[in-house]
């Protein structure tokens, strides 16, 4: 039987940002998929390098759009390691807080994606108004949508005062109701059930020899959460159970996405009821001390890492981000195995797939078409002789 | 009688001819847009013209006024001509429909086969559309369509067969009538009218049946490659289609434009609106199916469903 290719973006109604696949198709069948990357490549660990910490906060702040805060929060408690200062209390429950309302937000806007991949414009519509009053309580917090501008080295920049508490309360109410009414749809309306029970299978082993996270790794039945694994800002003090299904395809993925917004109301409703009383922030120098730090995040996609290395000056030696869709995409490609060409953008919603922040370089000689693995400092030195040049 | 044949002329150049048909198309996909939208709380068309009315006209001259491009790779001649075949195509049955009188423009026995064939040949003129533009989005949305057809034509040709066989005439004119002294063939035949909304679904190529044009996964199918006039064109031979399919309910099932011991048009665009509504309705509740679901169901379901309505017809007396 013959095969034909088939390409997949970087230009495709079904993927907002570009990225590359090249589907081997016997019939309707995916037999193999070529992935590539590297079309919107921002140099951001780069520019890193020539930033104050503080000037660093907004600039990962612009790795992803969605998970803004997560990465806010990731690289400052990476910088405040490097101090070995302790955030105050009330600072790390508004960081809670607010990190669950990022992740209501996106797990809205990402059900409407899916439901828009399977031809579900209805739902697509429905979800996208709710996601607004999650949106219209973080912009009376922080004043903004999208990106917070919340978070800085040493604590939280805003505060949540009292009467603001009330109206989150109405607001989360709301929020509940219309999940539990997706998760209503989602268990019971035959045209979606159709295309996700058993779509894009990952087995629970797959899921751990490839190393997924997140809700992704959750839908296969992996209670992996780095929330309550390595208990970060306020997750200690909160109690909460990390969701898992153990139906390790598409319809799992949005079930445990929607649980997960439940979840969240519960995070938020209990942290807003004791959040402690005190200073918002601690004041630290500009220069850090020498050494280097690692620091994980539960963003809203799964497991967010920053690694930091000081040499000592007001600018990081080093960061290195690795976001969670980098580490879905070998579980992405093993998923398109064997689905129909129909399922294929339903398959990639699944994971929530953040391009601009998964990207990566890699060397390739054009000529002989080898890889090259550089080491952190012949790439430095790459880097600095390029800069030079222009 | 010089005053009969202007009459005569009229009646298709104005009513219910050309004129009233392209206004009905217009405004039956400003209808269509804005129900949609109700539905899933938006706006819809809002700018041009009162409530967004003019909307569906503005897009058709915007598009008339757009490059057109011929991919370079493309069989130039047949690509050329598809739209407009399609486009004479969508508006020749619906001459073949009355709207405001007993008879409709054109009426013959077997009026209702030719209507049938044409509705067939429009599926078969994507499918050649698409592999005329050599894309491969279009190629495999021709492929959908062609397999598409296969699961719907024949429940939905029985369907139509169905209120023939009760008004023994194969002229959809004659059908008409026939419901005027009896009960409408929506009360003896309501499976018949179920399996053909949902085949009606499916020929339009509207959700959840859009299968061969799904944007989010053959970006738009059959139609990726046509741009300007000829897109502007099969939007509004498509805008022809849903009226057709609203009228084919109308006229088989619906009794046609007589109700109330009365026969004018304003009754037939009643039962036209309220059949699109529940058309655009279907369109706005569910999510895609996949191309082997439909077949499945197809041949599952609405094959044996629609045989099960004709063999009643048969055996009932009415």
């Amino acid at each position: 039987m013959a095969t034909i290719r088939i390409p997949f973006g970087p230009q495709h109604p079904a993927l907002e940002e570009p990225i590359n696949f090249t589907f081997e198709v016997e019939e309707e069948r995916v037999v193999s998929v070529g992935l590539r990357l590297g079309y919107i490549h921002r140099g951001i660990e780069k520019l890193a390098e020539s930033r104050t910490y503080l000037q660093n906060v907004y600039l990962a702040e612009r790795i992803c759009g969605i998970c803004a805060f997560a990465h806010t929060t990731c690289y400052t408690q990476a910088v405040e390691e490097l101090f070995g200062i302790e955030v105050p209390e009330r600072a790390k429950f508004i960081r809670t807080i607010v990190a669950e309302m990022e992740r209501i937000q996106n797990h809205y806007l990402w059900l409407g994606l899916t439901a828009k991949e399977m031809g579900f414009e209805t739902l697509f519509m429905y979800a996208w108004r709710d996601r607004e009053t999650m949106l219209e309580v973080v912009e009376l917090i922080s004043g903004k949508r999208v990106n917070y501008g919340l978070n800085t080295i040493g604590g939280v920049r805003r505060d949540i005062s009292n009467a603001m508490i009330e109206g989150i309360e109405a607001k989360l109410d709301e929020l509940e109701e219309r999940a539990e009414y997706y998760k209503r749809i989602c268990t019971k309306e035959q045209t979606i059930l159709k295309r996700t029970v058993g779509v894009g299978i990952l087995r629970r082993r797959e899921a751990v020899s490839l190393c997924a996270v997140g809700p992704t790794a959750r839908a296969s039945g992996i209670p992996r959460d780095v929330r309550s694994d390595d208990r970060y800002a306020a997750y200690g003090e909160v109690p909460f159970k990390a969701v898992t299904y153990s139906g390790c395809d598409v319809a799992s993925r949005i079930l445990v996405r929607i649980d997960e917004i439940l979840v969240s109301i519960e995070i938020i409703r209990y942290a807003l009821k004791n959040l402690p009383i005190g200073p918002l922030n601690v004041k630290v120098p500009r220069r850090v001390p020498e050494g280097e730090a690692i620091s994980l995040v539960e963003a809203p996609r799964g497991e967010d890492l920053h690694y930091v290395r000081s040499d000592g000056s007001d600018k990081p030696a080093r960061l290195k981000v690795r976001a969670p869709t980098l580490a879905n995409l070998p579980s992405l490609c093993k998923m398109l195995i064997n689905v129909n060409i129909a399922d294929i953008p339903v398959v990639i919603a699944g994971i929530d797939p953040c391009i601009a922040c998964a990207e990566r370089v890699t060397m390739i000689d054009v000529k002989s078409k080898k890889r090259r693995v550089w080491s952190g400092r012949e790439l430095r030195r790459y880097a600095l002789e390029w800069y030079q040049e222009r | 009688m010089v005053s009969g044949e202007i009459v005569v002329i009229l009646r298709f150049l104005l009513f219910p001819g050309f004129l009233f048909l392209f206004l009905l198309a217009f405004f039956i996909e400003w209808f269509d847009r804005k129900l949609v939208a109700k539905f899933q709380n938006r706006y819809g068309p809002l700018h041009i013209g009162p409530k967004g009315l003019l909307q569906p006209l503005a897009d058709f001259i915007k598009l008339l006024s757009k490059e057109d491009i011929t991919p370079a790779s493309a069989d130039k001649v047949p690509f050329f001509l598809m739209p407009l075949l399609m486009f004479a195509l969508a508006i020749t049955p619906l001459f073949c429909i009355p709207m405001d009188d007993h008879s409709a423009l054109i009426s013959f026995e077997g009026d209702l086969i030719v209507v049938m064939f044409i509705m067939t040949l429009t599926a078969l003129l994507l499918f050649i559309g698409a592999w005329v533009s050599t894309n491969r989005f279009g190629t495999i949305g021709g492929i959908r369509t062609g397999l598409q057809l296969f699961g719907y034509e024949i429940p939905l040709n029985l369907v139509m067969v169905g209120p023939a066989i009760g008004a023994s005439s194969l002229s959809i004119s004659r059908v008409v009538q026939h419901q005027f002294g009896g009960i409408w063939f929506v009360l003896t035949q309501p499976v018949g009218f179920a399996v053909f909304a949902v085949c009606l679904l499916a020929h339009l190529q509207r959700a959840p049946f859009d299968i061969p044009k799904a944007d989010t996964e053959i970006v738009g199918g059959w139609l990726v490659e046509f741009s300007g006039k000829k897109l502007g064109l099969i939007r509004l031979a498509k805008n022809f289609e849903l009226v057709l399919a609203g009228s084919l309910m109308t006229s088989l099932y619906l009794g046609g434009p007589w109700g109330l011991g009365y026969h004018n048009s304003f009754i037939y665009l009643i039962k036209l609106f309220a059949c699109v509504f529940i058309l655009s309705n279907l369109r706005a509740l569910f999510a895609r199916y996949r191309i082997d679901q439909l077949l499945v169901g197809a041949w599952k379901y609405l094959t044996p469903l629609a045989l099960l309505q004709i063999g009643l017809v048969e055996m009932l007396p009415w």
